[in-house]
């Protein structure tokens, strides 16, 4: 196999016979590598960066995984600013007490209403089963 | 890729599901012309707890250890109107989605009184009260991470004064 500095020492016309010689074997995944050199030289136009250089392989992995990240940070910077927290409606924490009492109380007393119709009807259900 | 799309859908859904909490009610509603509505803090929360258990105490029932395990409550009062019936709606809606169980249920010439809570069998992390009536509907919410047995047992002590 001929190295590099061979290579780039022999003329047009040299390359041309030596590439219409078929005894010469062509490896197998040389086509896949041409194809991944054209498609960094694709990706390279449009970042600017040269194919195989260490920006362009950083480009490759690394933006992908910088626009999900964004992405995400999008979606739950939304979500978050939808739902900002409110102002406090006491300054005072024995008036925030007061309340949280009241509530308390009020959520009681509909418990105790509740309480009351289901004793009213065990009574009524008792009287019902005694006549019976 | 594929995945990427899934989870960005997932997280889309999620951030849906957060918007659907007494935050974004209280939010929704509370800058409404005629609307009582109040809002106490994490922060104003950690503050009452400082205030001493004594001071706390009413009666028999000890609103104490309840008051440091709260962190939001949320109340909203609407006048009977198009957004006191669409306020009901939406927390009819919320609590069939979201994973609230309906505690009790009192209805009375025409006043309907539902209570949920959501969470296990020993923390409660949110209580909803909704009431609604001829002339107003009452939304209160309670987050926090309340001991069930400590929440059921200030309720019925209460009652019992």
């Amino acid at each position: 196999m001929k190295k590099f500095e061979e290579i780039s020492r022999l003329g047009a016309s040299d390359l041309e016979r030596i590439s219409l010689d078929e005894k010469i074997p062509v490896p197998e995944e040389l086509s896949g590598r041409v194809q991944d050199a054209l498609n960094g030289l694709e990706e390279s136009k449009g970042t600017g960066s040269r194919p195989g250089s260490a920006g362009s392989r950083f480009t490759r992995r690394i933006l992908p995984a910088v626009s999900i990240a964004a992405a995400l940070a999008a979606i739950v910077a939304i979500g978050l600013n939808r739902n900002p927290e409110p102002e406090d409606t006491f300054d005072d924490p024995y008036q925030a007490y007061a309340q949280v009492e009241a509530v308390f109380a009020k959520i009681s007393g509909t418990v105790a209403y509740g309480a009351g119709k289901i004793e009213d009807a065990e009574t009524r259900i008792d009287k019902i089963s005694y006549w019976k | 890729m594929k995945k990427f799309y899934i989870l960005a859908l997932m997280l889309l859904a999620s951030v849906s599901a957060l918007a659907q909490n007494g935050r974004s009610l209280y939010n929704k509603y509370s800058d409404l012309p005629d609307v009582e509505a109040v809002y106490i803090s994490p922060a104003m929360f950690r503050l009452i707890g400082k205030i001493p258990d004594v001071e706390l105490q009413d009666g028999s029932v000890n609103f104490g250890p309840i008051i440091k395990s709260l962190s939001g409550l949320y109340i909203l009062n609407i006048p009977k109107s198009e957004a006191a019936a669409q306020l009901a709606d939406e927390v009819n809606r919320f609590v069939t989605k979201g994973h609230y169980e309906l505690l009790m249920e009192a209805k009375d010439n025409g006043e309907v009184m539902r209570m949920y809570t959501a969470g296990d069998d020993k923390i409660v992390n949110s209580f909803i009260m909704l009431s609604h009536d001829a002339s107003e509907t009452s939304f209160i919410c309670l987050d926090g991470a309340m001991p069930r047995e400590q929440l059921e047992a200030l309720i019925t002590d209460a009652a019992k004064d």
